[in-house]
């Protein structure tokens, strides 16, 4: 035990690897207690840049530090091997060492397994992480939940500096992964070390992480606060990256400074959105016609029978239900409102609303739930990721 | 469970197990008969020519076992884990005694390490005889017998995935000791396998030794060439050896299918 625990130093770095076809370039800055979110498709580098970080992968330069610690540095030629880092890495595949039971997977990092202080250390970690009476089952003998809860527990076992956790609930079912999610919680009060989260599911990103990172093809697109880039992102390509599910390429018609909105046409749509004064370079005087990307989050819109014509709501579009698709926990409905239109809606309300294919619904939604999305050229590389626009 | 009844292969399958059967059953039971009506089987077997080959058999075998599993580790996991053309090239080598006729390895070996050899004269100049020695059986036993455990450790080694070793050391772990608490481990039972067959193919040795080693009692004649010799003169003493060796066989089937059983596999 060192005098500051290393624990408590925030995680800092950058790298540049080459990945087959692209080349990866990421930073990130993660404070002890926090989780910091990789977000993208698979293949956007978001597993290599983890790898990085823990020497499994040879970056051609960076500067990767852990623990308060240079743990790599290509210009100072410093590489401290895996082993050395101090570092949890979870990944999807629990990867739980077969011959080894429960208790003996988790004290694997510890080093010397057999004294008193590791057995408690196990003992603590298995209270944690719900583990007790399975001390001594095997990995096939456990359930995927358990399996993670083990990884889990033994990753943290030596102390780690820093925690990577790279998909590390993707084949669980969400009732486990909410579960899980929480424990994590639980145990970063308890242990706050910085976290690295990879992952492609929203929830997860929005329920974990304090700062979220859209990567695609090896860059950041952009880093900020979770609800803002995964809720209602500003740029055309982050919004089809983290599944804004409707995006429409619309004409300003009229604006209406005084309401703060305006009035957007195009193929069979007609919408009232936002002004788009805070999109610089965009803004044109009134009356002359521009285009602009509309985007509005499925779970933004409400479906009904009628007409809502007594409603606030500034958008009330009827339109034909084309599809509906199951999407746990719940369904989507797509309706032809001129473009088709994808709503979320539970599985109560398509039971008592009956809800069928051909049927005519009208949805529904306010001017502020919708936003406009920069379609520009992406990341503007002269400024650092996190001043970026978002 | 496949029904012979009606399956394309059930006649034919069932058929031909059978056959099998009997063709590898009735020469060993064959074998224990004939041995068993012999008046004095036990003074055979206990004789002073039967042990003395027992003794070298054992010996040369256990000594080319720990060559070849000291030294076939770490060249198998090399093989296991290196992608390189090398590589491959040197993992085809591996297996050319398994496919070489023993006498031609003995041939070969006596042209390498013999009087009138390539090494065997320098190697002379400085006090190491090797053919017809003791140290000529164990290098044909290791000659013939090394792919086998070199083969099997390879796949055991491929078998345990990269990511459990990579796991290990973000957990603190050091790669040489991650290699003896999680990979070794892992593939011990592929390695044990490979041990066992090469092992059993060591006594079983031969041609090699014959050409390499001779045939002289108490230093170079091992169990098969002590049967050989003994058909010569007495029928009964190469039965007695025949059965020892047949149980020695059997006693390494039952103990690689006791030692193999590991308890993390029975998904």
């Amino acid at each position: 035990m060192t005098a500051q625990p290393a624990h408590e130093a925030t995680a800092r770095g950058w790298v540049q690897c080459r990945l087959g076809n692209f080349n990866l370039e990421t930073e990130w800055e993660v404070a002890p207690g926090e989780v910091l979110v990789l977000f993208g498709p698979s293949g956007a580098g978001k597993s290599s840049t983890l790898r990085a970080i823990a020497g499994l992968l040879h970056p051609v330069a960076g500067h990767v530090e852990v623990g308060g610690r240079v743990v790599y540095d290509s210009q100072d030629q410093v590489w401290v091997p895996t082993h050395e880092r101090k570092l949890g890495y979870l990944t999807q595949q629990y990867n739980l060492f077969p011959h080894l039971t429960v208790a003996g997977n988790i004290a694997f990092g510890l080093e010397d397994r057999n004294s008193s202080a590791a057995k408690k250390r196990v003992t603590n970690l298995s209270d944690l992480f719900q583990l007790d009476g399975l001390a001594d089952r095997y990995p096939w003998e456990l359930s995927g939940g358990q399996q993670q809860r083990v990884a889990l527990a033994r990753a943290l076992a030596p102390e780690p500096a820093m925690l990577l956790l790279d998909e590390p609930f993707a084949s669980l079912d969400a009732e486990l992964r909410r579960t899980l999610r929480r424990e994590i919680r639980a145990m970063l009060v308890q242990s706050p070390v910085p976290v690295m989260l990879v992952t492609h599911d929203r929830e997860e990103a929005l329920a974990l992480g304090d700062s979220v990172q859209v990567i695609d093809e090896g860059r950041t697109l952009v880093t900020g606060d979770p609800l803002e880039v995964l809720g209602q992102p500003g740029q055309g390509r982050v919004a089809r990256l983290v599944g804004v599910e409707n995006l429409f390429d619309l004409i300003v018609h009229e604006r209406n400074p005084r309401d703060g909105t305006m009035t957007c046409i195009g193929p069979g749509l007609q919408l009232e959105v936002p002004l788009d004064a805070h999109i610089t370079g965009n803004s044109t005087p009134e009356g002359q016609q521009d285009r602009v990307t509309v985007a509005i989050r499925a779970s933004d819109i409400i479906l009904a029978k009628e007409d809502l014509s007594g409603s606030s709501a500034r958008n009330r579009l009827p339109g034909h239900v084309i599809s509906i698709e199951s999407r746990p926990p719940g369904y989507a409905v797509t309706l032809d409102c001129g473009q088709p239109m994808r709503c979320h809606i539970t599985g109560a309300a398509l039971e008592e609303m009956g809800i069928q294919t051909g049927q005519q619904l009208w949805a529904v939604f306010k001017a502020s739930s919708c936003f406009l999305v920069d379609e520009g050229q992406g990341p503007r590389s002269d400024l650092p990721v996190d001043q970026q626009p978002l | 469970m496949i029904r012979a009844a009606n399956h394309p292969a059930g006649i034919l399958g069932t058929g031909g197990a059978l056959l099998f059967v009997l063709f590898i059953g009735l020469p060993v039971v064959a074998l224990l008969v004939r041995a068993a009506q012999q008046s004095d089987f036990l003074g055979a077997i206990t004789s002073d020519s039967a042990l003395t080959a027992l003794r070298l058999s054992l010996i040369t075998s256990v000594i080319s076992m720990a060559v070849v599993v000291v030294l076939g580790t770490p060249f198998a996991y090399l093989l296991a884990r290196s992608e390189s053309l090398w590589a491959r090239v040197v993992d085809s080598l591996v297996e050319l005694p398994l496919i070489l006729p023993p006498v031609v390895a003995g041939v070969a070996m006596l042209m390498a390490f013999g009087r009138n050899g390539l090494i065997g004269p320098p190697l002379e100049s400085v006090g190491i005889t090797i053919p017809f020695t003791t140290m000529a059986v164990v290098f044909a036993q290791i000659f013939v017998a090394s792919p086998f455990f070199i083969r099997s450790a390879k796949l055991g080694f491929q078998a345990v995935p990269k990511d459990y070793e990579d796991i290990a050391q973000t957990l603190g772990v050091s790669p040489w000791r991650t290699f003896f608490r999680v990979t070794l481990p892992l593939a011990s039972p592929a390695m044990l396998t490979g041990l066992g067959l090469a092992w059993a193919r060591a006594l079983s040795e031969f041609g090699a030794t014959m050409m390499f080693a001779g045939n002289l009692t108490g230093e170079t004649q091992t169990m098969p060439l002590a049967i050989m010799s003994a058909m010569e003169t007495s029928l009964d003493g190469a039965l007695a050896l025949s059965v020892m060796l047949l149980a020695g066989s059997i006693v390494v089937l039952v103990l690689l299918g006791l030692l193999t059983r590991r308890r993390w596999q029975s998904r």
